[in-house]
């Protein structure tokens, strides 16, 4: 037989993609060649083939051996999760195989020189790109190679071991019982925060509603504290944003926990020397998922956001909108999820101290500071909170503070309220949906009013405002345990409130009243 | 222009000819004379004549010792400049004179002290001297302004901002007189030019640099009769301008502030060596033996007074910027009630938010 067609898969961004990996053996002088775009890895293959085949015993066509990569697509295709297919496509053309195989299985792994089945990255979304056949994986990435098919898939320690299983020789590795699923319970917990109460208050409720929140405060006040805690107030993830988060995770080669899938909210704290494209995604030809990306249906923590460079903090503007990246290069064009509550703090000067009176920077310095945060960034944060370092008593009280469990049940109450009442969390409103499913009374409508008419809210304020007031309220009612009759006005309370909680961080210079 | 002034602008901005040799000189001959004595020092026809042109292009007048229009005050002053560039009207230093200086890092309360001090002061006919700096400076001249703007106004515009019986507005600045600084100030800069008096003694075109300052500082010192220091740092440039007052024995006033805040805490430093407190303008009316309290019983407050829970409220804020978590531990009531009062209070003008830090306004209620 001269050609055989092995199917396998190759991954671009967070989305694996099926190929056909043909062979053709023929007359002409011994050679091997690949064509149909494949990246550097992948034309290294042959030397991994090669050895392989013949550390298992198993001949090599001394012939020339054209190797073809059929997509539906012309885009580079990258990895070396190819290896397995090639070395089947060649035993097949050589009659050692037969050709029945191809029909039934699908190859995702890298070879060893000595033949062992190695782990590629993104088994979740390459095992998932295939649907009508038995996946082959290296033993390593079973788990996650059934997050994508639950039973379709098979294991082989070496290539002469995955021989003889496909000939009926020997039996597949048996996959291994799980007697229980461990969640890691997280390690941090809301008691530990001492006082900040108006902190405490809108890391819940940018919970309770998924909307952005800046913490501004002077070092040492605990915004960073307060921020790794929001992971334990998060309702853990829906099976269908549990896999999503999983793809991607397994995308990027970000180690999974031990159940293979990921349940709880990711939180992602890049450092700020993090570079536009491992933020946003990109880089390699296989496009790689950023940070924004991987803190999908999680928490996207930026701590010193003033030290990330200016480009870096624009990019996500577009994000934080649409919940997608969308990606666009020379030869692919890629959308990636990227839907994450974004928290960030930052000092409110370079000093540190912010305080008026009490910080010493010159008007200049300050202003170079702020110029760093865009204004069209800053207004995307529904939440903006001075936090001050806790007061002594405070910190040394003996009462602990309520515990994250608590709030993390008022938190999914608020939730399933605002899904039941409108489809979509309070941030995610429309302007319409505002009218309809948060309706002001009097007092709340005039007191809006007045902060638009001195120009302290710009349009876009005005709806978040809104929305933050519309959490507030839930959470308000959450917290009375009257569910049947959930505040359905927003009223004057809860709109100050959402202002008190959206702090210009600007110095205001001009609002003295004269 | 009078040719003699000319050339005692252009004798000013010779390199090596200082302020002291130069107003010896002036003092006891014209400046004409003063030019041939120099010789080869001595500044061309060129440069006489781009001066010229400056001084017309910048509508500024010039005065010098020995001038009959040279202000008297500065006359007998121990540093006296030898030349004085000026816009405006030198007779506005008729009117009484109240010096305000202050940190350009104000607060907001220390910005509404001082505008609200010099609106009262020039209402009742005291003009105000000071820097043209950022912050308080430029806060005090802007309540010269709006006292000004409403007295034509209450009389229908039939009356100039100079024919009102209200203080002028008197501001010494360090660059020279075409040269803006800071740029946020230009308005306020072509108002006091307008209106009042603007003085420098820096010739057309001199920079900013850092030394001008506190030079500038013994002439905004020597103008005054009182000096009001509503905010310094323990060292600044108002610390200057007091150490220059007292020299001159000028009286030295201050505004109390909190002890924990810095930018008290050169104004708390002048009230334990024994200057006298300022609260309101009364104080300083006292100082000038100008005592009105009959006249004016009260200094009108346009605000509403706020219900006794926020009387509360405010007296948990008074003394130094609170964040909300500060005022939440200390009144111990929950968020939605204090961010309630904050809005009620925040619209009636008695608190305002500056980046994150709630201030009281004035002296409250």
């Amino acid at each position: 037989m001269a050609f055989s067609s092995v199917r396998s898969s190759t991954l671009l961004g967070v989305q694996g993609k099926a190929v056909d990996v043909e062979i053709h053996v023929g007359m002409g002088l011994p050679g091997f060649t690949i064509v149909g775009q494949p990246d550097e890895a992948c034309r290294e293959s042959r030397d991994r083939v090669r050895a392989a085949l013949l550390s298992c015993g198993l001949p090599w066509p001394n012939r020339r051996i054209t190797v073809n990569l059929a997509t539906s697509v012309h885009e580079r295709k990258g990895g070396a999760g190819l290896d397995v297919a090639i070395a089947i496509g060649l035993l097949i053309v050589q009659d050692i195989l037969p050709n029945e195989i191809a029909e039934r299985y699908a190859f995702i792994a890298e070879l060893g020189l000595d033949g062992t089945l190695r782990p590629v990255a993104g088994v979740v979304p390459l095992v998932a790109a295939i649907d009508d056949r038995i996946v082959v994986v290296a033993n390593e990435c079973e788990r996650e190679a059934r997050i994508a098919a639950r039973d379709e898939v098979v294991c082989a320690q070496t290539l002469a071991h995955l021989v003889k299983c496909l000939t009926g020789e020997a039996a597949w590795i048996p996959a291994p019982t799980r007697t229980s699923i461990i969640i890691a319970p997280p390690i941090v917990d809301m008691k530990d925060v001492r006082g900040q109460s108006a902190a405490r208050q809108a890391l819940e409720i940018a919970a309770a509603g998924a909307h952005h929140l800046l913490f501004v405060g002077p070092p040492g006040a605990g915004k960073s504290m307060l921020a790794q805690r929001i992971s334990g107030i998060l309702p853990v993830l829906t099976d269908e944003e549990a896999v999503a988060t999983t793809i991607v995770h397994s995308a990027a080669q970000v180690s999974l926990p031990q159940t293979g899938i990921i349940t709880l909210p990711p939180f992602r704290a890049p450092h700020h020397s993090t570079s536009l494209v491992a933020m946003v995604g990109g880089g390699t030809s296989t496009m790689r998922p950023g940070e924004i990306s991987l803190a999908t249906n999680g928490v996207l923590f930026l701590d010193e956001l003033g030290e990330f460079a200016p480009t870096v903090l624009d990019a996500l503007r577009q994000p934080l909108e649409d919940g997608v990246v969308r990606l666009a290069r020379a030869k692919s064009s890629i959308t990636m999820p990227a839907r994450f509550l974004l928290i960030a703090a930052t000092n409110p000067c370079p000093c540190g101290e912010g305080m008026p009176g009490v910080c010493v920077c010159d008007d200049s310095a300050k202003k170079r500071y702020l110029r760093r945060f865009s204004g069209p960034l800053l207004d995307r944060f529904d939440l903006r909170v001075a936090v001050s370092r806790p007061h002594v008593d405070e910190l040394l009280a003996d009462t602990p503070a309520e515990s994250s469990a608590a709030i993390a049940k008022r938190v999914l109450h608020v939730r399933e309220m605002a899904m039941l009442r409108s489809g979509c969390l309070n941030s995610s409103l429309s302007a319409d949906m505002l009218d309809t499913f948060a309706p002001l009374t009097v007092a709340a409508a005039a007191l809006l009013r007045h902060h638009l008419e001195r120009g302290r809210l710009s349009g876009r304020g005005y709806h978040r405002i809104r929305r933050v007031a519309r959490t507030i309220a839930d959470l308000q009612s959450a917290n009375n345990r009257n569910i049947d009759n959930s505040v359905d006005r927003v009223d004057e309370a809860h709109v100050a409130t959402a202002l008190a909680l959206r702090v210009g961080v600007h110095p205001q210079l001009n609002g003295d009243k004269l | 222009m009078n040719e003699e002034c000319i050339f005692a602008a252009a004798l000013s901005a010779v390199p090596r000819l200082g302020t002291r040799r130069l107003s010896a000189m002036l003092a006891v001959q014209s400046p004409s004379k003063a030019m041939e004595m120099l010789g080869r020092e001595a500044p061309g026809t060129q440069e006489i004549a781009a001066m010229k042109q400056k001084l017309e292009d910048g509508e500024m007048s010039v005065s010098y010792v020995g001038a009959h229009d040279y202000p008297a005050l500065l006359l007998d002053d121990v540093a006296r400049p030898s030349v004085l560039f000026y816009r405006g009207d030198l007779s506005v230093l008729q009117q009484r004179r109240v010096g305000i200086v202050g940190t350009r890092a104000a607060t907001a309360a220390g910005r509404y002290m001082a505008s609200h001090l010099a609106y009262d002061l020039s209402e009742q006919g005291v003009a105000i001297v000071s820097g043209l700096a950022r912050g308080i400076d430029a806060w005090a001249h802007k309540g010269v302004l709006l006292a000004l703007d409403r007295d034509t106004k209450s009389h229908d515009g039939k009356i100039s901002a100079r024919d009102s019986h209200c203080g002028q507005a008197i501001a010494i600045v360090a660059s020279g007189l075409d040269v803006t600084y800071p740029k946020e100030n230009a308005e306020l800069w072509k108002f006091v030019a307008e209106h009042g008096l603007l003085v420098s003694e820096s010739p057309p075109g001199t920079m900013p640099e850092a030394f001008r300052f506190p030079l500038r500082n013994r002439i905004l010192a020597a103008l005054c009769e009182v000096l009001v220091v509503i905010e310094s740092h323990a060292k600044g440039g108002s610390m200057i301008t007091v150490e220059e007052a007292q020299r001159r024995d000028i009286t030295v006033m201050a505004v109390p502030g909190s002890p924990r805040a810095l930018s008290s805490a050169g104004t708390n430093l002048l009230l334990q060596q024994g200057c006298a407190p300022v609260v309101d303008a009364t104080d300083v009316m006292v100082a000038l033996g100008l005592d009105n309290r009959r006249n004016h019983p009260q200094v009108f407050d346009s605000r509403r007074t706020p219900s006794v829970q926020d009387q509360e409220l405010i007296s948990h804020m008074r003394g130094e910027a609170v964040t909300l978590d500060q005022l939440l531990m200390r009144t111990r009531t929950d968020l939605v009630q204090t961010a309630l009062a904050l809005g009620r209070l925040e619209s009636e003008g008695w608190v305002v938010n500056n980046a994150g830090w709630w201030e009281v306004l004035g002296r409250g209620c």
